[in-house]
């Protein structure tokens, strides 16, 4: 078991190599960042003072290298923008976007598993149809659209929840919470609903399909024939086997909820990593960009090596197969 | 139900707590300060939050005319070139230090560090000399009858607070102390600060003129997303945005208790033309010569704009026709040079005829999408027009990060720029516009399509020496009438400035999209 997860640990250092270089190879595409750094009135020959000094001159696999070197020695550099350090920046927005993605995924669980099972219990019921249908419009509009719409609705008429921001914080460490207090969670939900549709609609979407394939199996059949109470035979049996899948998508989604929170997070603006994406991309911030999408890189691999533990936790036959 | 009856319940909380502090004013910009020091960044986001904090020798009233500061008063030296200021008295610093000369001095060497983006303000500057606490001259290479205009936005830092927090130059790679923490002599202090998320101002209880504004708190938050600025104003979250998008101006004027500012911007919307070019880079059938060397090609593609239409379609009649490149009301501006070519597709038509383009050419237009309002559909419009007379423009748009570079490489025929005269004087877009590209005296620096002519680049310093108010707006209406007769750029209109506001909130609107906090009234 360690052996593997080292092994993962090793390839995600490559992958996140991969993902920088290929940032990195992006990057001299993305615009200038002296001519966003610096007024209008300033010289020529002074920006060209200043893209010399930061090294923008220098060939692309040279600029690669010792931001990759910099980043092996723990320096992430400096923002072209703020001047601040990137991992103090970075750092201090991770906790807003993982609560966020967090609390999304769980809403999507809560609401989604239950849902998928019901729809596939009663696969012709009226509240089926009706999930069904609601579902369907829910993945289809795009997420800002439905952030838009649910802050108009509940923000601007109804005036029940904050529109924007992350409302009242607590500090933990160097852990800023909003999941401490009645305004963080008031700020908290619309941006978590948002970011969660399409993970809920997904879910559902799952289980259900998955659930029914399992209540069609010998082994129900056989159980319900032996007259197994209906409530053990649906939630121990039947949803516990159809798991292994859920688990595989919705733990490979979780990355991609993180990485992706950039469209929720603009909309709300919510103080996340995304958020500071966007900035950086708007100013050419490239020391922060690059670490950026290691960070998020890092969080894939990472996400796909819970995934894989969480698998040999719920299927015994996986634990056979890696003592082979 | 339960987290329904937790947000019902926090809702009341929160309306509460706004009915309490009445005077805590809270706004949101499109754009986060990217830093406190003001002299690291010549940005309008940077200069306009901290002239709330810091301040100048001068400063700039509500119409944008010049005032005492923490100068008292300032005249021509005697016998040389330059200016004295005689400073306030009796001015603190926010952390109780006093004011003198010697903090001038400190700034001026500070913001005119290579390490100071603000530099440039500097340029005509040779020697700044200490004459006792309360008096500065500032020696310049000529006569400077602008200068003490060009320096409102030149904030004083004190020296021993600077020096004792290693911040004695701005910060250029790694941040300092004074990238996040402030001592200015201004009407507000910076009470904390989260970039990016939240900057919250204190009123200085010390401050040295007349409090004429009630806010106890101010409370800065940058939101990016158009639609969500609104929803915060409209939600009531915010009290003031600035600005919000055209399109949104119904919607806040339709709602009782909010109001939207409307105003000029000093920013003129203009084309400009590769005048060196030899060649068109973007044509797909005039491949050996550039048309638009030609004074009367550039003249057509003049007469060939409806601004009326323009404003009517796509600005719902806010925008200013621009005659020149600053608008009416700025010093300098050429009062009799006020017209600017009319629409008449026939003339234009005549004109490409007459320089031998009956049936018009096909050429490339290179246009912003993200930097001026409505700049897509403002380029999309104008190539349509221009389509109607025979100039076929190939249009590309993009977002402004990686436009200037590709306007210095010469990447255009023909393209879109805005410009705002940061002195608010003609001669401001004479330097970086009209005068030939001249890296090594800094002129020019914005005149991508290097328009050059000898009369011009001579009257320039000139102007910038003359003291005699009538010589020299002689010498600007030359330069005006030279560049209008050879369309040196298509001055097109001037920008709107929308703000919006709740409407309990009583603000001023100053033209150079500046907002400052010491004339809010909250009621």
């Amino acid at each position: 078991m360690v052996y593997f997860i080292l092994k993962r640990m090793i390839q995600s250092v490559f992958v996140m190599l991969a993902v920088a270089f290929l940032a990195f190879s992006l990057f001299r595409f993305v615009g200038d960042p002296v001519s966003q750094m610096t007024g209008v009135e300033t010289s020529v020959a002074d920006q060209e003072r200043l893209r010399e000094d930061l090294g923008l001159n220098d060939p692309f696999v040279y600029q690669f290298v010792r931001f990759t070197g910099d980043m092996f020695k723990g320096d992430f550099g400096y923002s072209y923008r703020t001047r601040q350090p990137v991992a103090d920046m970075i750092a201090s927005r991770i906790p807003a976007t993982l609560e966020l993605g967090v609390v999304a995924l769980i809403i999507s669980l809560l609401v989604g598993v239950p849902a998928g099972v019901y729809t596939a219990l009663r696969p012709r019921g009226a509240l089926t149809q009706a999930i069904l249908m609601t579902t369907l419009v829910g993945v289809s509009i795009p997420t800002f659209v439905i952030g838009i719409m649910l802050i108009f609705i509940f923000g601007v008429q109804l005036g029940w929840l904050p529109t924007f921001g992350r409302g009242g914080t607590v500090q933990i460490g160097s852990w800023e919470s909003s999941l401490f207090t009645i305004d963080g969670w008031r700020a908290l939900l619309l941006p978590a609903i948002t970011l969660g549709v399409y993970q809920l609609t997904l879910t559902m979407r799952l289980v259900r399909a998955e659930m029914m394939e399992v209540m069609r199996s010998d082994y129900i059949r056989f159980a319900m024939a032996r007259g197994v109470p209906m409530r053990r035979l649906h939630y121990r049996h039947a949803l516990a086997n159809t798991m292994v899948p859920v688990i595989t998508i919705i733990g490979l989604q979780f990355g991609g909820v993180i990485a992706f929170s950039i469209v929720t997070e603009s909309v709300f603006q919510w103080p996340g990593m995304g958020l500071l994406f966007l900035e950086s991309i708007r100013f050419v911030d490239i020391p922060v960009m690059g670490v950026y999408l290691v960070v998020i890189a890092f969080f894939f691999v990472l996400v796909n090596l819970v995934v894989d533990l969480l698998y040999v936790a719920i299927d015994p036959r996986l634990r056979i197969s890696d003592v082979s | 139900m339960k987290s329904l009856k937790l947000a019902l319940l926090g809702g009341a909380l929160s309306m509460s707590a706004l009915g309490a502090s009445a005077e805590t004013f809270r706004w949101a910009s499109t754009t986060d300060p990217q830093t406190m020091d003001p002299h690291a960044v010549n940005s309008a986001p940077v200069l306009s939050f901290l002239n709330n904090v810091y301040e100048g020798l001068v400063r700039r009233g509500q119409d944008m005319s010049i005032e005492p500061s923490l100068a008292t008063s300032w005249e021509p030296l005697e016998g040389e070139n330059g200016w004295r200021f005689n400073l306030r008295t009796g001015v603190t610093f926010q952390d109780g230090a006093a004011f003198t000369a010697e903090d001038v001095l400190f700034s001026y060497q500070r913001a005119s560090d290579e390490a100071a983006d603000v530099r440039s303000w500097f340029a005509p500057v040779t020697d700044v000399r200490v004459v006792d606490d309360f008096t500065i001259d500032f020696i310049t290479s000529a006569p400077n009858p602008l200068f003490p205009d060009s320096i409102a936005n030149f904030m004083i830092l004190d020296k021993d607070w600077a020096e004792a927090n290693d911040a004695a130059l701005p910060a250029r790679d790694a941040e300092n102390f004074a990238t996040m923490n402030v001592n200015g002599t201004g009407p507000f202090t910076l009470a904390s600060r989260d970039p990016g998320v939240r900057t919250t101002l204190a009123p200085n209880e010390t401050w040295w003129d007349d409090v004429d504004h009630n806010v106890t708190e101010a409370i800065f938050t940058p939101i990016g997303n158009s639609a969500t600025g609104l929803a915060a104003l409209l939600s009531g979250e915010i009290d003031f945005i600035q600005p919000i998008p055209l399109q949104d101006v119904a919607q806040v004027e339709g709602r009782d208790g909010f109001k939207v500012l409307e105003g000029e911007e000093t920013r003129v919307i203009m084309f400009g033309f590769g005048h060196e070019h030899d060649t068109l880079l973007y044509s797909s059938d005039v491949t050996d010569a550039n048309p638009f060397t030609d004074p009367r090609v550039r003249l057509a593609a003049a007469h060939a704009l409806d601004i009326a239409s323009i404003d009517r379609v796509l600005f719902r009649n806010k925008i200013e026709p621009a005659s020149q490149l600053v608008p009416a009301g700025i010093s300098g501006f050429s009062e009799e040079n006020q017209d600017r070519p009319a629409f008449d597709p026939e003339r234009a038509k005549e004109l490409l005829a007459e320089a031998g383009y009956p049936d018009g050419f096909s050429f490339g237009l290179k246009c912003t999408n993200d930097r001026y309002i409505n700049d897509e559909a403002l380029c999309r419009a104008a190539a349509s027009m221009f389509a109607a007379v025979g100039l076929n423009a190939e249009l590309t748009t993009g977002p402004v990060r990686d436009y200037w570079p590709q306007l210095r490489e010469d990447d255009f025929d023909m393209y879109l720029l805005g410009w705002s005269p940061g002195t608010f004087d003609m001669e401001h877009p004479i330097r970086f516009l009209l005068h030939s590209q001249d890296d090594e005296a800094k002129l020019g620096s914005w005149n991508f399509g290097n328009y050059s002519n000898a009369r011009v680049d001579e009257l320039l310093p000139l102007i910038q020496q003359e003291i005699d108010p009538a010589a020299r707006q002689a010498m600007i209406d030359e330069v005006v009438a030279i560049t209008q007769d050879e369309v040196a750029y298509i001055p097109l209109y001037t920008q709107p400035l929308i703000w919006a506001a709740k409407d309990n909130v009583e603000l001023t609107q100053r033209a150079d999209n500046f907002f400052m906090l010491r004339w809010v009234t909250v009621n």
